[in-house]
């Protein structure tokens, strides 16, 4: 057993709140306390020392990305053609790059977690095989919740709420999901049934329930279940001009219940102005910040090519007019959800891409608390995941800001709030919306941060005053205590581990869900639930990381 | 001889059913029960109850596993440009046919059919449902190109249609496939279509009346121009997708040897190596990782054109799943130097290399991509086998390349 020292790095670790040089020991994938016996020692002077990055929301894998794939050849074709070390295979793509791709650029860019936000429980094992083939991260899934028909047809029939929550628990436990996903809540089934717009109280066509109630429900199934991750929300009205009071309504629903709303960004629009399009940043900033039972991830857009990929076949749909090129993919899936596939260029020019821009961007500077704020692009939907390092230097440098903010639509350029706001966020603002604050989101006790007994995912970023060039390629990248990139380039290829929990439920609700497959499915109920042993297959061998619920009170 | 506590999954055609059972029958044979399915009796006969006794041959000549890796390997590495065909196996046989796709330079290609709706997704997109939704909730069933029935046996009672339903209208089952479906688009979007037949201007009002309508198709049988089919297919649905809601379903079986080989065989294979392909590459099938990269190229990389004209010359063939799909007539015309990674029923396709492999289903357990590729199944085998998987042999041939 060898113990290795980084020595001398400018450690920042939001968790205990070091932002300074010390030594860091690491010894058998952990991280342990000083040692007088030192096998190995990486001189760390002059770098910053963090965490492992974790992505708590990016479109990493199942059937809406292999659809993304397969729709855009043309997007592969121009992207980097060789494997950069000799460890890695072939693989290619821009804004739905392969999952191999996928885990190499992650890894290179110093981040050791990704979570795929939207697996459909009947897509579970396809989900599971595509993040068990992306090398060295490790990963986890949230299971869709709140479209499928047998929740809805509960809540309809004013099933009790017992019941409702045992089957999200058998959900989860079937699907071997981190947690749960609502995506345009009942709306994707109201499509299917021909509702073109779901507000927030506003009922489905068929089974006469709202979104507000999807929302409550769930919530409340997730806090009694004791999964870590509190109910993940992809509000109504995506996109829609006006729909910050369909974000407000949520918020308002939820009562005080814990709740993540993701991608907030395209979430935060209000519709003043000569366009009729604006940004709500700061009324939900305001919401975000007077309410602590939320988190957010903002889904930053960045400009270029990119393809949209969502469970919300409804606002997909929708939108398939402005798809660039011309061509998008939707499906109706398994009575349990759909998806809409929508290739997209962002433009500095048009005045809503510029504008969506400045809302992400003052919604990361208006929000107080770092904690309740992950850095994300929703990749690949506001942009691909290789954009973040821009990303963090347009939060942590406001000249570069501004230049960026003088290249768009002019009267957004001219009459923006961004203009105006002049914060900078500090390394452990960055630290904190990029590992410390998913890790605690996700309950992931043991990651995110750099204290005695975290699983050493270390990553050494050496010091630049361009932050972009620093954030694109550290020196150093550890997981679990093992090399796996230097410089830019792959030198180790360990199967990253799989992150699920396994909540209690009363296994009666079994007894109904049979029935109901039988009667409605096309799986037989004995093939829906995936063991451990199958998920391990699935995943490559890679090792199976169960998370504890909790009991009482989330901590 | 089923598990009941753990179901048996049909690997015979890409429905994937998984409410059957099999027992031992006559001659030491596999029989279905609970089903009269003829595709799942057919392939099930032609498999036994008891493991396997084929062993590896090189040159016709029965040898051991670790020889006829070898032997492949140095056909491998003498290769400039290798094919890889058939790809009739399962995602743990994908995972690793990538690997040596990689380590080989080859070229993958997939059943023609396959490849015609990839093209139509490519080119245009389109908008799908899946098994259980079909089931729920449509109101209309088209079927174009006829009933589905032959290559899906079981297509109508997991779609919980009767024969004689009223929810089921057949059309382009002539050979005016092309005709009716460019009418069909037409009507539906509200245009005057001079010389349209009576029964195809009410099915347009049928669809644009359905509150849900999918239209069925069969990639087997759209021919060589398949893809602008399923481009017009796909119109007729956007159409309706305005104003009501529709979705095709595609059906991916093959003819089970009755379309010269060009099927795929039993099972569904080549689509879940297209998957597998897609996600580990972000390319699908017709690719391969040369020199300059990856590069894709859906019509050159045709396997059956790349061996008329020379372009390969080696053909490493995998089917796992019965004696289909067979060799195409092409590389045995070329007489291409042939590694069959295959059935045991293979052993006569005079390979060079032969390797017998288990069933994924019957010898081993796998998992495959269900026809509307929204659900991965899982397999279980049904007995123990004294072959090895498809991935087994692909892994030890990689290792063996790299030495």
């Amino acid at each position: 057993m060898t113990t290795l020292r980084i020595r001398g790095g400018h450690v920042v670790d939001p968790k205990s709140g070091d932002d300074a040089a010390r030594d860091l020991f690491v010894r058998d994938g952990r991280i342990v306390g000083a040692s007088v016996e030192v096998d190995e020692e990486i001189d760390a002077t002059g770098c910053v020392v963090m965490a492992g990055g974790i992505d708590m929301h990016t479109h990493i894998g199942g059937g809406k990305l292999n659809l993304a794939r397969l729709l855009l050849p043309e997007d592969h074709r121009n992207t980097v053609p060789r494997p950069a070390s000799p460890l890695e295979l072939a693989s290619c793509g821009g804004c739905a790059p392969g999952t191999l791709v996928t885990g190499y650029r992650y890894v290179e860019m110093g981040y050791t977690a990704a979570f795929e936000p939207a697996m459909l429980a009947s897509n579970a094992r396809h989900t599971h095989m595509e993040m068990g083939d992306t090398p060295i991260l490790d990963h986890g899934a949230y299971v869709m919740l709140g479209n499928d028909e047998l929740f809805l047809e509960m809540l309809a029939r004013g099933e009790d709420f017992q019941r409702i929550r045992d089957y999200a628990g058998w959900t989860i436990n079937a699907a071997k999901a981190m947690g749960v996903k609502v995506v345009n809540p009942a709306g994707i089934s109201a499509f299917k049934f021909n509702q073109r717009k779901l507000d927030v109280d506003e009922a489905h066509v068929h089974w006469q329930v709202t979104p507000r109630q999807v929302v409550q429900t769930l919530a409340r199934a997730l806090l009694e279940l004791g999964v870590p991750h509190p109910l993940h929300i992809h509000g109504s009205n995506l996109g829609v001009a006006g729909n910050i009071e369909s974000t407000l309504q949520t918020i308002q629903a939820l009562d005080g219940l814990p709740a993540h709303l993701t991608h907030i960004q395209f979430h935060a629009y209000g519709r003043d102005g000569p366009k009729k399009f604006s940004s709500a940043a700061l009324q939900l900033a305001e919401a975000v910040n007077a309410n602590p039972n939320i988190s957010i991830d903002v889904g930053q857009i960045m400009f270029g090519q990119t393809v949209t990929v969502s469970g919300d076949s409804m606002r997909q749909h929708a939108q398939s007019g402005f798809a660039s090129p011309r061509k998008w993919i939707g499906a109706d899936i398994e009575n349990e959800a759909g998806c809409g596939v929508v290739p997209f260029r962002y433009r500095e020019q048009s005045y809503v891409n510029a504008l969506q821009w400045v809302i992400g961007l003052e919604i990361f500077l208006l929000v107080n608390d770092p904690w309740r704020v992950v850095l994300t692009t929703d990749h690949p939907n506001g942009g691909p995941f290789t954009s973040y390092p821009h990303l963090i230097r347009l939060l942590m440098d406001r000249s570069f800001r501004e230049e960026q903010l003088a290249k768009l639509h002019p009267e957004v350029a001219a009459s923006c709030a961004l203009r105006s706001i002049t914060r900078e966020l500090s390394l452990s603002e960055i630290a904190t919306m990029t590992r410390a604050a998913p890790a605690r989101l996700l309950g992931l006790h043991d990651r995110g941060h750099l204290g005695v007994g975290a699983a050493a995912d270390i990553v050494l970023y050496r010091h630049a005053a361009d932050f972009e060039a620093m954030f694109s390629t550290p020196e150093y990248v550890f997981k679990d205590g093992a090399l796996v990139a230097r410089s830019g380039r792959i030198t180790a290829m360990p199967v990253g581990g799989t992150h699920f929990v396994a909540p209690d439920y009363d296994r009666a609700i079994e007894k109904s869900l049979r029935k109901h497959f039988a009667e409605h499915g096309q799986v037989n109920f004995d093939h829906v639930a995936i063991g451990h042993d199958e998920l391990c297959r699935c995943c490559n061998g890679g090792r199976l990381l169960p998370a504890a619920c909790f009991e009482g009170q989330p901590t | 001889m089923t598990d009941f506590a753990r179901p048996w999954t049909c690997p015979f055609c890409p429905l994937l059913c998984d409410t059957f059972g099999v027992e031992a029958g006559a001659g030491g044979a596999l029989a279905l029960v609970g089903s009269s399915c003829p595709r799942a009796g057919a392939a099930l006969a032609a498999c036994s109850a008891t493991p396997s006794a084929a062993v590896p041959a090189v040159e016709g000549r029965p040898c051991d596993l670790d020889s006829a890796v070898t032997a492949a390997a140095r056909l491998l590495a003498n290769s400039r440009q290798p094919l890889f065909g058939g790809l009739a196996t399962d995602a743990a046989g994908a995972r690793a046919l990538y690997a040596l796709a990689c380590a080989s330079g080859a070229i993958c290609d997939g059943p023609p059919a396959l490849m015609q709706g990839v093209r139509a997704l490519q080119d245009r997109g389109g908008f799908s449902t899946t098994l259980a939704e079909l089931r729920t909730r449509a109101d209309l069933v088209l079927c174009f190109g006829g009933l589905p029935t032959l290559r899906h046996p079981e297509f109508l009672a997991r779609a919980g249609l009767a024969a004689d339903d009223a929810r089921l209208l057949v059309l382009g089952d002539g050979d005016d496939r092309f005709e009716t479906a460019a009418r069909l688009a037409a009507l539906v979007e509200g245009r005057a279509v001079e010389g349209a037949p009576a029964p195809l201007a009410a099915a347009a009002e049928r669809l644009k009346a359905a509150r849900y309508a999918v239209l069925v198709f069969e990639t087997a049988g759209l021919g060589p121009h398949g893809a602008l089919l399923i481009e017009m297919l796909q119109r007729v649905v956007a159409t309706l997708n305005r104003s009501t809601r529709a979705a095709t379903l595609v059906l991916s079986g093959s003819d089970g040897g009755n379309d010269g080989g060009n099927g795929g065989g039993g099972g569904d294979g080549a689509a879940t190596v297209n998957q597998v392909f897609t996600w580990l590459s972000g390319l699908p099938l017709r690719s391969h990782a040369g020199p300059h990269g990856l590069e894709h190229e859906p019509l050159t990389f045709d396997a059956e054109r790349l061996c008329a004209d020379g372009a390969v010359d080696l053909l490493l063939w995998v089917a796992s799943f019965g004696p289909e799909p067979a060799l195409p007539q092409t590389s045995l015309q070329m007489s291409l130097p042939r590694i069959v990674i295959g059935h045991p029923a293979l052993a006569a396709a005079g390979a060079d290399v032969f390797i017998p492999v288990a069933t994924p289903g019957i010898g081993s357990d796998g998992h495959l991509f269900r026809t509307d590729g929204a659900v991965l199944m899982p397999l279980h085998a049904l007995r123990p086998d004294t072959l090895p998987t498809v991935a087994d042999v692909l892994r030890r041939l990689t290792a063996a390349l790299a030495t």
